[in-house]
């Protein structure tokens, strides 16, 4: 427990003076990246507690940096009142999502929240009044805190980082709420937890929605971050439905640290291979990026996080170490 | 069958029965399982069930817990209809259950029995306390941060009975919860069901282990093919040619 503490204190300062010492533009943008992949990854994460597995995240995230971008230049609404209408936004795209949930198990419920995300994909593009279709919004160039805009990198970071932190401290407080242990409970049999009088529907409900909200809130980040927002990218499935799953699974569902880890060794991986092989030979970082993920899937089927709870577990002898152990992904109700 | 005892008087006041099932049915496309079964169960009684493999007693206690609706017929709980109410609410009205295949969750023993009482009060140290006690009841607190798949058969199904008994319930339906053991552990197990019933626990049980049911039941009912053949004191049921009829190819109950 102290030893934890001691590494929490040790990380939390590291990462807060990362920007002072890293000066290469590289560095910071990937130390960006993958924070802002921790914060989504964790997000993601919410709903796997329960069993369910999601590839449809891609929806919350681009309402949210659709809703935010929109107010931002449509009607010149400050980007903080915009994340929370962007959120709210998310939120209802939550909704939408639990009427599905409640309904489809399994790989049904994936599927369809893979549709959920495409249709909202087509929408954006189509609607060309309200969007500008496939051509895409910029958010105009006027640095400062009130139009989160900025010259350097280093407030991006540091914003990357307090999403990041809020939203694996949402994940740690479900977790551990009464909602977390029905989730949990709900993993390995819905119908028994009911029989028990635990109401898994809201429950689950809850889970998602929280997942929705700050996965919005990161599309708005996202947004600002980049600054041209477009459909192709925004609602990517590739990049905001999948790739935070990847990290989760890698990193071990289920947990509340496991997709921590996924995303702080998946993303700078990935985005070093694509910077290093994609330039020798095009398609070469998608094999080794693959042939990496079968060797951990293949060693590893709890993910990162089952590694650390077998050493827990042979140190405490036995118990608390079990709680958090992994499990492996089934994509099973 | 029943149906009259409805009225039945304690010191001169009417009291309502505990559970009342009038005309109840579930059929499963063409299969009946559950047929036109009319039962009562006064508070405090400890009924057992049983029947022959597939007459519907599990089924029975699906309907009365609310994983499945019934095709037709009404469930009254305390006098109130409870036919459409959802698993979840009718547990919270004290129906308690426990399934013929364990189905534990995959978290440790201890946090298995919180959950049931996380949905009566979400303090999560509260229902440390709470779940710990209940895993004294049923001797199994020395394993109270094992994981469920490392224990024996007779401590999963005592686990099944803390997690059903960590929802406090009025009505208790157990669904074998001695197949599967041992003479010996069949005794060890015995006493618990007494516990239950001075508790003040009505209790509704599903047995094969006839020998246990005639020791511990004030009455049984007996199903065959989805129906209701019989509803009486052990020692009726087992002379009841219905029954016996029933049971014929296989060995006559405690006969
Ligand atoms: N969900 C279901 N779908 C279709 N048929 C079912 C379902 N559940 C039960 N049945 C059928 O209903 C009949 C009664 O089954 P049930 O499980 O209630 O019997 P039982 O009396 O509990 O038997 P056992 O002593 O073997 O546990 C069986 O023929 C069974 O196959
Ligand atoms: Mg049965």
């Amino acid at each position: 427990m102290k030893r934890q503490r001691v590494a929490a204190v040790l990380a939390g300062a590291a990462a807060v003076l990362l920007p002072v010492f890293v000066r290469s533009q590289f560095a910071l943008d990937m130390a960006i990246l993958t924070l802002f992949y921790v914060g989504l990854t964790a997000a993601w994460n919410l709903v796997t507690f329960s069993g369910r597995l999601s590839l449809g995240h891609a929806a919350f995230f681009g309402l949210g940096a659709y809703t935010a971008t929109l107010l931002f230049v449509r009607a010149g609404i400050p980007p903080v009142i915009g994340a929370a209408v962007a959120v709210v936004v998310s939120l209802l795209g939550g909704l939408l999502m639990v009427l599905v949930m409640v309904r489809l198990r399994g790989p049904f419920f994936t599927l369809a929240s893979i549709a959920f995300a495409e249709v909202l994909q087509l929408v954006a593009t189509h609607w060309r009044s309200l969007t500008d279709g496939s051509v895409g919004l910029h958010i105009p160039f006027r640095p400062g805190w009130q139009n989160l805009t900025f010259t350097s990198k280093e407030p991006y970071y540091y914003i990357a980082l307090a999403l990041a932190v809020l939203s694996v401290w949402l994940g740690h407080r479900l977790y551990h709420s009464s909602t977390g242990y029905f989730l949990r409970a709900a993993s390995s049999d819905e119908e028994a937890c009911q029989a028990l009088g635990v109401n898994i529907k809201r429950a689950q409900a809850a889970a998602l929605l929280w997942s929705a909200g700050m996965t919005g809130l990161l599309g708005v980040f996202y947004a600002y971050f980049i600054y041209v927002i477009e459909p192709t990218t925004f609602f990517s499935m590739e990049l905001f439905s999948l790739q935070p799953a990847l990290n989760g699974i890698i990193g071990g569902v289920g947990t509340v640290w496991g997709p921590v880890l996924g995303a702080l060794v998946m993303t700078p991986l990935g985005e070093y291979l694509r910077t290093f092989l994609g330039a020798m030979q095009q398609g070469l970082h998608f094999l080794v990026y693959g042939l990496v993920l079968l060797v951990i899937v293949r060693v590893l089927p709890g993910g990162f996080m089952s590694i650390i709870t077998g050493v827990r577990a042979r140190n405490d002898d036995r118990g608390s170490g079990a709680n958090e152990r992994g499990r492996s992904y089934t994509a099973a109700s | 069958m029943t149906i009259g005892a409805r009225a039945r008087t304690k010191g001169g006041a009417p009291t309502l029965p505990l559970l009342e099932l009038h005309a109840l049915t579930k059929a499963f496309r063409g299969l009946v399982a559950v047929q036109d079964v009319n039962a009562v169960l006064e508070s405090g009684e400890i009924v057992g069930l049983i029947g022959p493999n597939g007459a519907g007693k599990t089924t029975l206690f699906n309907l009365i817990s609310g994983l499945h609706r019934p095709t037709q017929g009404r469930i009254l709980l305390d006098g109130r209809e409870i036919t459409a109410l959802p698993p979840y609410a009718r547990s919270l009205l004290g129906i308690g259950r426990t399934f013929q295949i364990v189905r534990p969750f995959a978290m440790t023993v201890l946090e298995n029995v919180m959950v049931p009482i996380l949905a009566r009060d979400g303090n999560p140290t509260r229902a440390k306390d709470a779940a710990q006690e209940i895993l004294e009841l049923v001797a199994l607190d020395r394993a109270a941060n094992e994981r469920p798949e490392n224990l024996t058969l007779a401590m999963r199904k005592r686990l099944e009975v803390a997690r059903a008994l960590a929802t406090r319930p009025k009505l208790l339906l157990l669904d074998e919860v001695l197949a599967g053991l041992n003479p010996t552990e069949v005794e060890q197990q015995l006493p618990l069901i007494r516990v239950l019933r001075d508790k003040g626990i009505t209790v509704l049980m599903i047995e094969h282990i006839v020998d246990a049911v005639m020791s511990v039941c004030d009455r049984v009912l007996v199903m065959d093919q989805g129906h209701l053949i019989a509803d009486g004191s052990p020692g009726e049921v087992v002379r009841n040619p219905a029954v016996i009829q029933a049971y014929l190819g296989e060995e006559v109950p405690g006969a």
